[in-house]
């Protein structure tokens, strides 16, 4: 039977669209139930940082892993770090697969392909969670090491192995926040009372953001090199349904971030759409002319390619050349040029913003959401991007900014251009059928058309975002509550779906479909890295200078 | 918008195709399609000579590849008015 979109509530049950926000928000209502004291989500397993010679020395699954139970209820405090894996595989398993029935997906080689990945995913996760590769040094050994050695590397956020630190002098009477000053012995014993500092010869300080990379040169490798099992994963490989579940996740923290800084957060959505708005105008224009007089390519090419490199990659190519009437294979082949870019982007992007402008982290978060293509790449750049630039921000100066603003700056302004995908595709509609190609008894374009190119996983996010705001202004008291279910749902559960994301996108991303795309790839290239990515780091710079993520509480 | 008459429409990678019914309209272009639904409206006879005919064409996105399905969820829609 055809799937054409009809009805305003078409879609709901079978797009991959649609099953991010019926995912997301089933968690987030999960998590909101801590409000009332009841933990739904804490049998979700979460990473611990370890450490190889205690693994060697005491081999046990709850040295990598833990339930992420919640404050409400304590219902899964006896659970083991393996049975919480299993559980947290068992009940993702369950709803994937629903949703991959309902999206028409062949749900055995789905649930065949998706296990691989399930566990691929967590087995890169954990290695990137070994300490050598992850851990940072605590602050006392960055800024004090004569007295404390700079040797010391925390397990955990480095702000609470301080607090443990210092709490630890305090209890043998020396306040260092008083300006006291403990003697080496003293720091010692300090150190050795702080059950998250631990002593190593060794450490490359890569943070969260050792995982995410593992985690993509995995699915790469399995993609270029392993291609018989990539195509055994492909069912399963659904980077765009993980990622934008993901966003609904992370509205939730979005939303416990506004708690904090409302202010802050409401001016990075604000910025985030004036920049979009302003790049609209200057990149699709100057694509589409660059397309027509210097590779001379036919019209609706040129428009379907401009969408792509200059909006929002495949999204805003199959949008475009669905407004203007192109044959379907057009915006195929265009696709499957994005796909490899955004890759080709979301690997030297983060690297690059980091090294040139360290001190400018909202403004490269904002930058990444207008250059990479594709929800998952650029969500995947923006959580890399952010892990490394709190993590080098540390090692330099030793101040921690919060996670996740950096995050949340480059999807903002993806979320913003997805939005306008529909308004711009529906204008270039009206230009098309009514300028371009005036026939007589034309057709008519239907308004309805935007609300099906509409991104419907935005929904969820609003919806998760704007609920913790509503709880944080109208109900103050039930902030601690609501934070407990919220923090395992924005947290482990949200992680999970970036990792499974980039696992996902780097067994799909195949290099060699670059081959014989000829004028194509060079005219994306060039717009790409001479014109959108310059522009587009001007703009956020212009939108967004001088913004500062918070600092993480002490 | 109410429509007389309900296709859905695909491209075989040559040809455009609109069917629903007894109605099968094929051509190179829309424009021709959209000839082609008018041929095929006089001839079934379901509508008097003479009548507006308000007919919704909407593509099959069961036809994109499903590797790309999960990018975007909707190709196109139209409606064209066709006197007969």
């Amino acid at each position: 039977m055809a799937t054409v979109n009809r009805k305003w509530t078409d879609g709901m049950l079978h797009t991959e669209d649609w099953w991010a926000v019926w995912l997301g928000l089933l968690m987030f209502g999960a998590g909101l139930l801590s409000i009332w004291g009841v933990d739904l989500v804490g049998w979700m397993a979460k990473t611990k940082t370890w450490e190889w010679g205690k693994l060697w020395s005491d081999p046990s699954f709850n040295t990598l892993l833990a339930a992420a139970h919640g404050k409400a209820g304590n219902a899964y405090e006896g659970m083991g770090g393996l049975g919480s894996l299993l559980v947290t595989y068992m009940v993702f398993t369950v709803l994937t697969c629903i949703g991959a029935y309902f999206q028409k997906l062949d749900v055995k080689k789905f649930f065949m392909g998706w296990t691989c990945i399930f566990f691929i995913t967590w087995g890169a996760w954990i290695i990137g969670h070994e300490a050598h590769f992850k851990a940072l040094k605590t602050g006392q050994s960055i800024t004090q090491s004569e007295i404390y050695g700079d040797n010391v590397y925390c397990t955990t956020k480095v702000n609470k192995c301080s607090a443990q630190i210092n709490k630890a002098l305090t209890g043998m009477g020396v306040n260092v926040l008083a300006g006291d000053v403990p003697t080496k012995e003293q720091a010692a014993q300090a150190i050795a009372k702080s059950k998250n500092s631990i002593h190593m010869s060794w450490g490359l300080q890569l943070g969260g953001g050792f995982s995410y990379m593992l985690a993509l040169a995995v699915g790469l490798l399995i993609g270029n090199l392993f291609k018989g099992f990539a195509n055994f994963l492909r069912e399963g490989a659904k980077p765009e349904w993980f990622i934008k579940t993901a966003i609904v996740y992370l509205g939730i923290k979005l939303g416990l971030m506004s708690m904090k800084a409302a202010g802050f957060a409401l001016e990075l959505a604000l910025a985030g759409a004036a920049a979009c708005f302003v790049a609209y105008l200057l990149f699709w224009p100057i694509v589409y002319a660059m397309g027509r007089k210097l590779f001379k390519l036919r019209r609706d090419a040129s428009a379907v390619l401009s969408s792509g490199i200059s909006i929002c990659g495949v999204s805003a190519s199959i949008a475009t050349a669905g407004a203007i009437r192109a044959k379907p294979i057009l915006p195929i082949a265009v696709s499957m040029l994005i796909v490899v870019f955004a890759m080709v982007e979301l690997v030297v992007l983060p690297t690059f913003y980091a090294a040139v402008a360290p001190e400018a982290p909202i403004v490269n978060g904002a930058a990444m959401g207008m250059t990479v293509k594709t929800d998952g790449a650029d969500a995947a750049a923006g959580a890399i991007l952010d892990e490394m630039m709190v993590a080098n921000h540390y090692r330099t100066t030793g101040e921690t900014w919060e996670a996740d603003w950096i995050l949340s700056a480059a999807i903002l302004t993806k979320i913003w251009i997805d939005v306008f995908i529909g308004v711009w595709a529906f204008v270039l509609a009206l230009i098309w059928v009514y300028k371009v190609e005036r026939k007589p008894g034309q057709a008519h374009v239907g308004a309805s058309e935007i609300w099906f190119r509409f991104p419907k996983f935005v929904i969820g996010y609003f919806i998760a975002w704007l609920t913790y705001v509503a709880i944080a202004v109208w109900f103050p008291d039930a902030i601690k509550a609501a934070s407990s279910g919220a923090g395992v749902v924005q947290s482990p559960m949200r992680k999970m779906m970036f990792m499974l994301t980039f696992v996902a996108i780097g067994v799909i991303t195949d290099f060699a479909k670059l081959k014989g795309m000829g004028r194509l790839t060079a005219l994306y290239a060039i717009a790409l890295f001479v014109v959108i990515a310059p522009i587009a780091y001007f703009v956020a710079w212009i939108f967004h200078r001088g913004m500062l993520p918070p600092l993480a509480a002490g | 918008m109410k429509a007389d008459v309900e296709l859905s429409l695909v491209h075989d990678g040559e040809n455009w195709i609109a069917r629903g019914g007894a109605v099968v309209a094929v051509g190179e272009t829309l424009h021709e399609v959209d000839e082609s639904v008018t041929h095929a409206l006089r001839d079934s006879g379901v509508f008097p000579m003479g009548s507006s005919v308000t007919v919704f064409m909407g593509f099959d996105f069961d036809t994109i590849p499903t590797w790309l399905r999960q990018y975007h969820t909707h190709y196109f829609n139209r409606y064209i008015t066709v006197d007969l």
